[in-house]
């Protein structure tokens, strides 16, 4: 998604009016309610806001000229991979094993079973359309962030195909944005 | 939640912005090496073991040659599936395009190549030729200038003289679909 994601495709970046910023903020407390006691923090409501519309249909939330979350159409926020490493346990966890990281660090999206087999993980309530961290085997930062296909009862049963959207990675567009203005 | 967070340090790699540990999967792991020795050898216990009699050996002898590696390198863009994109040489193209028969617009391409502002350089077009020069958005995400009518016969020198750090030789024309140097 953020493959060759570089500043230059932002097609506009607008600061948001007050309610627009209000609901983001609720969404974003919905999804990770570990989160919420810091959102005051990170979105603080006397720093402007502003929503960054890139291709896709991607929407970047920008704060300070920092990219801290981002989502696709009208889906659900999911934090960059750089505010996931400070505040790793917002999201649930998918653990893939060591042979899958070559692969989702160059993209790829996460097949059923690298989540399934000895090395990997799963988080048993998570559905299906649910915003994850790929964690990998034996390191403790996340790799990428995704997006379940189906849920993980499915993964387990099925064990085929692609369980996970491969969202952002590591080194990706996203990743290497560090700073929009 | 009554506690609040507090965020996590996370040790990322100067050499490949990644996490320290995800280094041996990054795009030039050799590069990381001499940091990851220094700064985090917990995360790789062989690489300290075999290399570190040989690697400080190479930080000694090549302190001063690598940073100047490093910034190389970054120039080097990577293309998704680990191919190397060479790097463009650097160039300008000078492309006519007619309009109502009589009327063109001249393009020129690749100035930024040169470390050039273009809004500066359409400006100083502009104001020689005594016509409306503008930056425009090139199809392939270049940032091309758009110069209103045919200055191509005293384009290349203005260029050349204008910026100094442009050869002549890295001018071209395009005429009739086929690049043709400046020169001569």
């Amino acid at each position: 998604m953020f493959k060759k994601f570089t500043p230059e495709e932002v097609t506009g970046q607008n600061q948001v009016k007050a309610s627009v910023q209000r609901k983001i903020r609720q969404s974003i407390a919905d999804e990770y309610p570990d989160l919420e006691p810091l959102l005051e923090d990170m979105l603080p409501k006397k720093a402007p806001l502003i929503v960054a519309k890139c291709q896709n249909h991607i929407n970047l939330v920008v704060v300070n000229n920092v990219p801290l979350f981002f989502n696709v159409r009208d889906g659900p926020y999911m934090p960059t991979l750089r505010l996931l490493h400070q505040y790793p346990g917002i999201m649930k966890m998918f653990r893939v094993d060591r042979g899958a990281i070559k692969f989702v660090l160059a993209g790829a999206n996460i097949m059923c079973p690298g989540l399934t087999s000895a090395g990997g993980a799963l988080d048993e309530e998570v559905s299906a359309d649910a915003p994850v961290a790929i964690m990998a085997e034996g390191k403790q930062h996340a790799l990428a962030i995704g997006y379940t296909k189906m849920s993980a009862q499915d993964i387990k049963s099925i064990n085929k195909g692609i369980g996970v959207d491969n969202m952002h990675y590591l080194n990706d567009g996203l990743w290497k944005t560090l700073h929009l203005d | 939640m009554a506690v609040k967070l507090q965020p996590l340090e996370v040790l990322y790699c100067p050499v490949c912005s990644l996490p320290a540990e995800y280094c041996e999967f990054g795009p030039d792991f050799e590069k990381c090496k001499p940091w990851l020795i220094k700064n985090a050898p917990e995360l790789y216990p062989d690489l300290v073991k075999g290399e570190n009699k040989w690697s400080w050996m190479c930080i000694f002898l090549h302190s001063s040659g690598t940073t100047s590696d490093v910034k190389k390198d970054e120039e080097v863009k990577r293309l998704p599936g680990g191919k190397v994109k060479k790097k463009e040489k650097p160039e300008v193209i000078v492309e006519k395009i007619v309009r109502n028969k009589r009327k063109c617009v001249t393009i020129i391409k690749g100035l930024d190549m040169f470390g050039i502002k273009l809004s500066d350089a359409s400006k100083k077009l502009g104001k020689k030729f005594a016509s409306g020069a503008s930056v425009v958005k090139g199809p392939t995400e270049k940032d091309q200038i758009d110069v209103q009518g045919d200055i191509m016969y005293d384009l290349a020198e203005f260029i050349t003289e204008t910026w100094q750090n442009v050869p002549e030789s890295a001018i071209y024309f395009i005429e009739d679909g086929r690049k043709v140097p400046a020169m001569g």
